[in-house]
Order: structure tokens, then C-alpha cells, then sequence
């Protein structure tokens, strides 16, 4: 016997698909922020070669489609390595890696950003380089990209939702499910959609008020 | 002492500095003249190693500033003061200036603090210490600069010129700070535009032209006629400089449009 319409489960299963969905953006997107901030860094003080190396594998991931990462990564690997990997994981690391390649491309424009006279004046007073980055380059480059990256971050958030398609049961697969069992598409995507939104809505109102506050005594933007 | 000898420097095609040699002694100041171009500000970023050497050797108190570790001891007992400044301008006025005597020299805090508050009061900005750099005037940012510099209690002081980007007035509250600072035995590496006060507070004039050192002399010899003057590069270079001391300058109206 079918039961067609909505119960209190339901709710649970979207709540917890709602959770998957902001675990796995919450946790890519930091990976991300950590490692192409640091590539970033590595391509400022041009590395040799790890710059260069780093430069073309960001390249990359940031100009293919997150889907073909994906599949790469669920049904590519494991066929190499003779291992499965877990939904969760290959999206964990799928979504980390490309998250880093955006981050990247706006860290590096952050950091050429920072007025390079001051650069030569700490470096002058004797600053390292590791000094130079935590005090100087990182603060201001910082207020720079805050808000391209609330920008990534709100795109990131959405694109969680094609994890579902290898079996990850976040928010979208949590949507299918039900829009199986019930057969009213239009309300479950219309539930689904409004989950998303309000997800989005609250990380752009965080990030604007965190702007504010890391632009307070930043030179203006452009011209 | 900063001994700078035989120095070379080229961008690409173009040498900036032609083996160039010059002492600084502790307790002297040595101001640099030159036109535009002539290297002096080059001269003075060699010194602080902000720009590699393509031969010739500079050392500040025996510190070879071409080996990356004698050059990081030899950052700490010179400081910089910047034409444009250079303020960090997402920090407050004070923590401009103890950044790096707490990270570089590993000074107390509380200890660095109190001498930067002491600083900003000496230069009449003992109010600006929370202020940003954006919210000062030039002259403002310039004294701070000093400061910023004078935090490190360095040896030597380096200045590159530091009022050219100064209305006169401005200019007038920078240059008495420095002349405070050369009457109190403040060793100085001086780079300018200002002949007449480099002739106050000097006690050695060098003269750069294109790359090359033609003329280093004590105040004095530098502007005697017999001296420096005699010099033909040198008398062009100071009768247009300063005209007032040599032939009187003609009235705007009478300029040739």
C-alpha cells in the first residue's frame, strides 16, 4: 500500500537531507578556503615549479564541470585503484578540490591587490615572510576577496546538490524521494527550493555583515 | 658604518648605479643630491636590500646585505622612511609603529607601546595614535612614517625623499622634526630635493649623476666655489635647485608662456 501524502517523517528526512547538504558545503568549502589560500601563497612568492604545478591542477578542475569531476572521482578512481570509495567521500573530495581552484584564482587576485609599497616597507623593517602574509598580505588581501568568495560560497552551496546523483542523500536526494512517494513534484521542489534559498539568504546576510567588518579600514574598491 | 663600495646596479639595458662607493660613519649625515634618475633613491633600496646588487658590495656594520641572513640582522639596525610613505593602512597609527619591534626586534609590548605613544607625542600626534592611515593628512602619514622608523631605535636612519610628496607646508612640519633628529646625533642616510636644509643638517653632500658618484665632500667644500661648485654638473644642477642663492628667480608674470 502507497501512502501519498505528507507525514511528520517527511519533515525529519528533509531536515536531514538539509543537513547533509550544509555538512558537506560547510566542510568543502573550508578544505577549500585552507588549500587554495595556501596555492595561493605558494604562487605569490613564485614557488618554482610547485607554483606552476599547482597553477595548471587548479586550472583545470576550475574549468571542467563539477558533475565530470564527479563521476571521475566515484566511478574513475576506484576503477583505478580497485577500491570503492564511499558517496559521501567522493564528493567530500570532489567538492574540496574544486572549491580550492575558485578559491585560488580570487586569493591570488586578493593578494596582487595589496599595495606592494607597503609590502617593501615591512619587508624593509625586517618582517619574514610568514609575518609578511599573516600581518600584511593576508588581513587586506582578505578584505579584498570576502566578497567574491560570499559569492563562491553561496554557488558552492547549491552545487552540493548534484552529490545526489551518486547517491549521496542530501537535500535534492531527500526531495526525490519524496517527490517518488507523494508524486506532487510541485510542492516538493517548491519545499526543496525554499530550503536552498533560505540557506543561501542567511550565508550572504553572514558574509556581508563580515565584510563590513573586514572592510572597515580598507582602501576602497576600483577607482 | 654603512660602507657601500663599487656599487652596480642595472634594470635591463639601463645602469642605475656605475660603481658607486660611500661611507656612512655613526653620527654622521650624509644627504645624496641628484636629479631625478640619477639612482639616489636606488642607492638607498640597495641599502635596505629591497633591491639585489649586479656587482660591488654593500655592509652595514660589516653585514653583507647580499646573504640573506646577514641581511636580515642587518634590517634591524636600519630603518626606512618612504616618499609614498608606506603606512599599513589597515592598522591603527600605533600598531604602524609597533609591528615591527614586537614581530623583528621581539620587544615587549607594553614596552614598545609606551615608546611609540611617546614618539607620536613628540611629533604633535599623540591624539592619532588609534586613528587609520586614511584619516591623516600627508604631512600626518609622514610623521608617522618617521616614527614608524625611529620605533626601531636603528642605527641608521634611511631616508628617501621623504617630503616630495609634500605641499610646503608640510614639508616645513617634516623637516623640522628631521633637523630635531640630525642636532641630536641621529645618523641619517639622507635623499632630497631640499638643498638648502640638506646644507643646514648635513655633515657630508655626495653628488649623483646618471649612476655615477662625481662629488662626496663635507658640507662646506660642497657649496664652496672652489668646492663643489666648481663643479660645471653640479653648479647647473644648484643654480636651478635653488635659485634664490645664486641668481634671483624670475617673477611669475614674466615667465615666457
Amino acid at each position: 500500500m502507497r501512502h501519498a501524502g505528507f507525514t511528520w517523517h517527511d519533515g525529519a528526512l528533509l531536515a536531514q537531507g538539509l543537513g547533509v547538504s550544509l555538512g558537506l558545503f560547510v566542510g568543502t568549502f573550508l578544505i577549500g578556503l585552507v588549500l587554495g589560500s595556501a596555492a595561493a601563497v605558494v604562487r605569490h612568492f613564485r614557488v618554482p615549479a610547485l607554483g606552476a604545478l599547482l597553477h595548471t591542477a587548479l586550472e583545470l578542475l576550475r574549468n571542467s564541470p563539477v558533475l565530470v569531476q564527479l563521476f571521475l572521482v566515484f566511478f574513475g578512481v576506484p576503477a583505478l585503484i580497485h577500491q570503492p570509495l564511499t558517496p559521501v567521500f567522493a564528493a567530500g573530495l570532489t567538492l574540496s578540490a574544486n572549491t580550492a581552484a575558485f578559491v585560488y584564482f580570487i586569493a591570488v587576485a586578493g593578494l596582487d591587490a595589496v599595495g606592494r609599497e607597503q609590502v617593501e616597507a615591512a619587508r624593509a623593517f625586517g618582517l619574514s615572510r610568514a609575518q609578511l602574509v599573516r600581518h600584511i598580505l593576508g588581513p587586506q588581501a582578505a578584505a579584498f576577496a570576502v566578497a567574491p568568495l560570499v559569492g563562491l560560497a553561496v554557488n558552492q552551496l547549491q552545487v552540493t546538490s548534484l552529490v545526489s546523483v551518486i547517491g549521496v542523500i542530501d537535500l535534492t536526494k531527500a526531495g526525490d524521494i519524496l517527490n517518488l512517494r507523494t508524486l506532487r513534484p510541485f510542492a516538493v521542489w517548491a519545499i526543496v527550493g525554499a530550503l536552498y534559498f533560505a540557506a543561501a539568504k542567511t550565508l550572504t546576510l553572514l558574509g556581508n555583515r563580515w565584510e563590513r567588518r573586514l572592510r572597515a579600514h580598507a582602501p576602497p574598491l576600483g577607482l | 658604518m654603512i660602507a657601500v663600495e663599487g656599487v652596480v646596479k642595472r634594470f635591463g639595458a639601463h645602469t642605475v648605479l656605475d660603481g658607486v662607493s660611500l661611507t656612512v660613519a655613526p653620527g654622521e649625515v650624509v644627504t645624496i643630491l641628484g636629479s631625478s634618475g640619477s639612482g639616489k633613491s636606488t642607492l638607498i633600496r640597495c641599502v635596505n636590500g629591497l633591491e639585489t646588487l649586479d656587482g660591488g658590495r654593500i655592509s652595514v656594520d660589516g653585514l653583507d646585505v647580499a646573504d640573506p641572513r646577514q641581511l636580515a640582522q642587518a634590517r634591524r639596525l636600519s630603518a626606512t622612511v618612504f616618499q609614498l610613505f608606506n603606512l599599513y593602512p589597515h592598522m591603527t597609527v600605533l600598531r604602524n609603529l609597533t609591528l615591527a619591534p614586537e614581530l623583528v626586534l621581539k620587544r615587549p609590548k607594553a614596552e614598545v607601546e609606551g615608546q611609540a605613544r611617546a614618539l607620536l607625542a613628540s611629533v604633535g600626534l599623540a591624539g592619532k595614535a588609534n586613528s587609520y592611515p586614511g584619516q591623516l593628512s600627508g604631512g600626518q602619514r609622514q610623521r608617522v612614517g618617521i616614527c614608524r622608523a625611529l620605533a626601531m631605535n636603528p642605527r641608521y636612519l634611511l631616508l628617501d625623499e621623504v617630503t616630495s610628496a609634500l605641499d610646503p607646508e608640510m614639508t616645513a612640519e617634516v623637516l623640522a622634526i628631521l633637523g630635531r633628529l640630525a642636532t641630536q646625533g641621529t645618523t641619517m642616510l639622507f635623499v632630497t630635493h631640499e638643498v638648502e636644509f640638506a646644507r643646514r643638517i648635513s655633515t657630508r653632500i655626495v653628488f649623483l649623476d646618471q649612476g655615477r658618484l662625481i662629488v662626496d665632500l663635507p658640507t662646506d667644500q660642497f657649496f664652496a666655489v672652489d668646492g663643489g661648485l666648481a663643479h660645471p654638473r653640479i653648479h647647473q644642477f644648484l643654480s636651478k635647485m635653488a635659485p634664490s642663492s645664486t641668481a634671483p628667480a624670475a617673477p611669475v608674470a614674466e615667465m615666457p608662456a
